[in-house]
């Protein structure tokens, strides 16, 4: 019909029509074929993207190993606790957002930005824990508004927690949360970001024992971080428990005797080596340690002079006093110094040198024979052995008592102390040796120093009439009480013989009117030696002495009962607490009769 | 007795049983992507088809002569709803581009595209020479210059785009002289740097600077551009299968069913439901396109190839825009996204083209 009259021509505007349609269509084909290099060519890429948008995988941290006493019960627990993480991924506008945040969680600003400053180079995807410690209400309002905050991540996670509070806490040690570059340098271990290490006592010690696996979840999550599935759970594995060789009671029992009194009590069992008790005062309670955010405190503990957190019993290191005399007896008479009848006549003082020196006793003890002066802890008797021996027998002496060194036990920290000798002072302090000198060594005073734990591991030597063992608390390894024994090395430091003659004087300082008589249990057959150490120099203490000022010296006891087959060695210290005998000894009787107790169940 | 039963016989059954197919196909990809939203947006879509269709059929019994020597009229009406619901609509999601009407909101600017295919059709038939002269171009920009800018204002950038489509559709149908053409183009050149500077909003903005670079800004205006691609690309040759989509299943995906309903089909029914669409569409587009050869009077060629590309236009920035090759301007595709002015407005445009195709025998 084209061409017929009543139609007009329309065939220009017709064929335009036409062309733009084409090119229309090559547009779309063009767009296709754009479809086609997305869809097909870059699927690879895109998928794997799509797939990162939905899953997130999310740490499950797990609960540290149980500690727990030789008897079972629970010294160091887990329990529930929330936790609120910032993912700093999802932070859109770091401007605004920071104010709302701390306001949502109730912490400061200036905190979370110190947060987020100490995490700066862990990637953003790690949640960094910005509160902890929540109870589940709450976390309430947090969770209400998850949409407002969708970098804001709450999670469950177990909790350390000390039942018993500051029982045994330089023992157990804390946790503190593990810093950025233990977490880059991980050694072969997968750390959490905010994962809590421990830092102290068998927390640390036994820090790869305890800790357990993470576990994981992926998580199928949408656009707002909101939990739509879980697709694969590795569940976590607690950390294993390890059992320690303090008993609880006898622990409590030590921590309640030093009361408020600066010092410290090991209490040993000689067979084994196991600590039973280890108690140091001031202390603190670990759980204040378990937030990640409490600086004040951990600030005042750490400058607090009394340093509550030093564990006195490994890391004090105090002169031994008389207590020394054991092993100034001991080599005496294994080497042949003196004989169980040779007798010193002790008339108060002595002039060695030409320099006086006093016995504690100032009216004199007597004719003493060696039992005797560890019975009655004559000074004149050990000045006279003491000359005799010189300082690098008395060093030796010391050495194979092990004084000097570390005893070897499981607690990170331990000091050596210090046993002078010639070659020593010669190296340290470029000078020779004064035989003066010796005289103070030879009753314990002058530059000796040693820790409580060391004294009662020399005090389990004794006990055990020569034979040594190392001092050590994991009872169990996976269940196998022998293979947490560690090995005592060397052979007895002296002939049995001479431990029989030490002993029979410190049997006697206990029960028959000595020192040490304080420690006197009925019908147990302590054995011990008592020790009050001058903390000033002898010639101010004399000063003191003439103008009639009170002189607080240090206070020791150390012994062991029972006499023969003994089941417990006990170490006092207490410091500034006077004479041995007066304040150690009782402590050291409670303790004696509290494990005579304890056993007797 | 306007419409008879030849007439009947006239109509393109085939473009409407296309429209529909597309129509349902969107309904199901609505319902994927939105069945886990209370709202039930899949039936929603079907009532507004119904709705649509009753529009068309109400289009398709008038004759188009009439509808065009009217048109002024109802451009005037038009004008008229677009300054009033610029002074009194309230905003939504930022732009006074909706008219609420107790459960339903219409947007007036769909409204304005219909009535300017037909006021350009009556405009431009009248000069049947080679090009437009000077006077009815001038004429032409200032009829399609008003709307225009009242929609821009809104703001509604989407409709604006697609306004300019039918303009310069209209322009390219009526001829235009290199002269007229290159002072155009200086004319469009400072309208768009002032329009950059003084118009658009800093959010328009950034979508375009974001089509440039869609990394640069991965949680703001890139956002959708990226989880689109992703989504589409992540669909392969056969994609996740229906509701498998974890990227619009699991909400990355942001208007999946309104503007971006084409990337849950990318994703969900992969490149061969791409590529299947798309030929249904292509198909429905010659359809359409090609009934100009059975216009009766230049008037009719307009309406055909104005409506034809104003659908045309809408799906083309639609299926770019989702794959990153256009900026997020809010357009959505037509007869498969969520929306009933959407739906009812090119239905409308669809029963123009078939009211033409319908009355080609002059003697009806």
């Amino acid at each position: 019909m084209p061409g017929d009259k009543i139609y007009e021509d329309l065939s220009v505007i017709v064929r335009r029509a036409n062309t733009v349609f084409g090119v229309l269509a090559v547009v779309v084909l063009l767009t296709l074929g754009y479809y086609w290099k997305v869809q097909i060519l870059d699927y690879q890429k895109y998928w794997s993207l799509a797939e990162a948008n939905r899953t997130r995988t999310r740490a499950l941290g797990a609960p540290r190993g149980l500690i727990r006493d030789r008897e079972g019960k629970i010294l160091a627990d887990n329990r529930a606790s929330f936790n609120v993480s910032l993912i700093r991924e999802n932070i859109k506008d770091p401007a605004s957002v920071y104010s709302d945040i701390s306001r949502l969680v109730g912490i400061s600003e200036e905190e979370l930005r110190s947060r987020l400053e100490r995490y700066k180079n862990v990637p953003s995807f790690e949640p960094v824990v910005i509160k902890d410690g929540l109870e589940p209400e709450e976390i309430a309002p947090i969770e209400a508004r998850r949409l407002e905050f969708p970098m804001l991540d709450v999670q469950a996670e177990p909790k350390r927690f000390y039942p018993n509070k500051g029982l045994g806490a330089h023992i157990l040690g804390y946790l503190q949360e593990r810093s950025p570059e233990e977490l880059r340098a991980g050694a072969g271990r997968n750390f959490r970001v905010g994962e809590m290490g421990g830092r102290a006592g068998v927390e640390r010690e036994y820090d790869d024992r305890l800790t357990g696996q993470d576990g994981s979840v992926v998580e199928v999550v949408d656009s707002f971080g909101r939990k739509r599935d879980e697709l694969d759970t590795a569940p976590p594995v607690q950390g294993r428990e390890v059992k320690l060789s303090i008993s609880a009671v006898l622990q409590d029992k030590a921590e309640k005797l030093l009361g408020e009194r600066e010092g410290a009590i090991v209490a040993l069992d000689p067979a084994t080596g196991e600590v039973l008790a280890m108690a140091s005062y001031p202390n603190f309670d670990p759980n204040r340690f378990i937030s990640r955010f409490t600086p004040e405190e951990w600030t005042g503990l750490v400058n607090d002079p009394a340093s509550p957190l030093e564990n006195r019993a490994v890391r004090g290191l105090y002169a031994p006093g008389s207590i020394f005399k054991l092993v100034m007896a001991l080599a005496g008479l294994d080497q042949g110094y003196v004989t169980e009848q040779t007798s010193v006549y002790c008339n108060g003082s002595i002039s060695i040198y030409g320099t006086p020196r006093a016995c504690w006793f100032p009216q004199g003890h007597g004719s003493m024979d060696l039992a005797n002066a560890i019975k009655n802890s004559c000074n004149i008797y050990f000045y006279t052995l003491g000359r005799q021996m010189g300082i690098d027998a008395i060093a030796a002496a010391a050495d194979r008592m092990g004084l000097g060194r570390k005893t070897g036990l499981d607690l990170p920290g331990e000091k050596e102390g210090l046993v002078p000798s010639s070659d020593w002072k010669m190296k340290t302090l470029k000078t020779p040796w004064f035989p003066g000198e010796t005289i103070s060594v030879a009753i314990g005073q002058g530059q000796l120093q040693v820790t409580p734990l060391q004294i009662a591991a020399m005090t389990a030597i004794v006990a055990n009439r020569g034979r040594r063992v190392v001092p050590h608390l994991v009872l169990e390894d996976r269940g196998h009480p022998a293979a947490a024994r560690p090995e005592a090395a060397g052979p007895p430091p002296f002939r049995a013989s001479t431990f029989e003659s030490v002993i029979e004087g410190m049997w006697r300082s206990v029960n028959d009117g000595g020192t040490g008589q304080g420690a006197r249990v009925e019908g147990l057959n302590a054995c011990g030696k008592t020790g009050s150490t001058q903390v000033v120099s002898r010639e101010r203490a004399e000063m003191m002495a003439r103008a009639g000022k009170p002189i607080k010296t240090h206070s020791w006891f150390s012994g062991f009962a029972p006499r023969d087959n003994p089941r417990i060695v006990v170490t006092v210290l207490v410091e500034f607490g006077g004479g041995g005998g007066a304040t150690a000894g009782p402590l050291a009787r409670e303790m004696f009769s509290c494990w005579k107790e304890i056993l007797g169940r | 007795m306007m419409i008879d039963r030849r007439l009947f016989e006239e109509i393109d059954w085939v473009l409407i049983g296309l429209l529909l197919l597309l129509s349902l196909i969107g309904v199901f990809f609505i319902y994927s992507s939105s069945h886990f939203l209370s709202g039930n947006y899949y039936l929603r879509q079907l009532v507004w088809i119904g709705v649509s269709l009753l529009a068309a059929f109400l289009i398709v019994i008038v004759d188009y002569k009439f509808l065009v020597s009217f048109s002024i009229y109802f451009y005037a009406f038009v004008i008229a709803v677009l300054a009033g619901s610029l002074a009194f609509a309230r905003l939504v999601a930022g732009t006074r581009s909706w008219l609420k009407f107790g459960l339903f909101q219409i947007q007036p600017s769909e409204l304005a595209k219909i009535v300017m295919i037909l006021v350009f059709a009556r405009l431009f038939a009248e000069y049947k020479g080679r090009y437009l002269n000077g006077q009815s171009t001038a004429l032409a920009l200032l009829l399609a210059g008003v709307p225009l800018i009242l929609i821009v204002l809104q703001p509604d950038l989407g409709t604006a785009l697609t306004f300019l489509a039918i303009v310069g559709g209209g322009f390219i149908l009526g001829g235009m002289k290199k002269k007229t053409i290159i002072l155009l183009l200086v004319v469009s050149v400072a309208v768009g740097a002032g329009g950059w500077n003084f118009v658009l909003k800093p959010y328009q903005k950034r979508r375009l600077t974001t089509l440039l670079n869609p990394a640069g800004d991965p949680r703001g205006a890139g956002y959708q551009i990226n989880q689109s691609k992703i989504a589409i690309g992540s669909g392969g040759l056969t994609g996740k299968g229906f509701m498998k989509g974890s990227q619009s299943q699991l909400r990355f995906l942001p208007a999946r069913h309104t503007d971006f309903i084409f990337s849950v089909i990318g994703e969900e029914a992969g490149f061969l439901g791409v590529f299947l669409v798309i030929l249904v569409y292509v198909l429905t587009l010659a359809r359409m396109f090609l009934s100009v050869a059975k216009a009766r009077d230049r008037a009719g060629v307009y309406i055909i190839f104005m409506a034809s590309l104003l659908i045309a236009f809408q799906f083309l920035i639609n299926v770019l825009m989702i794959i990153g090759l256009f900026p997020v301007t809010g357009v959505p595709l037509p007869f498969l996204s969520y929306g009933g002015s959407s739906l009812v407005s090119n239905f409308i445009a669809a029963g123009l083209v078939l009211n033409v195709k319908m009355r080609r025998f002059a003697n009806v």
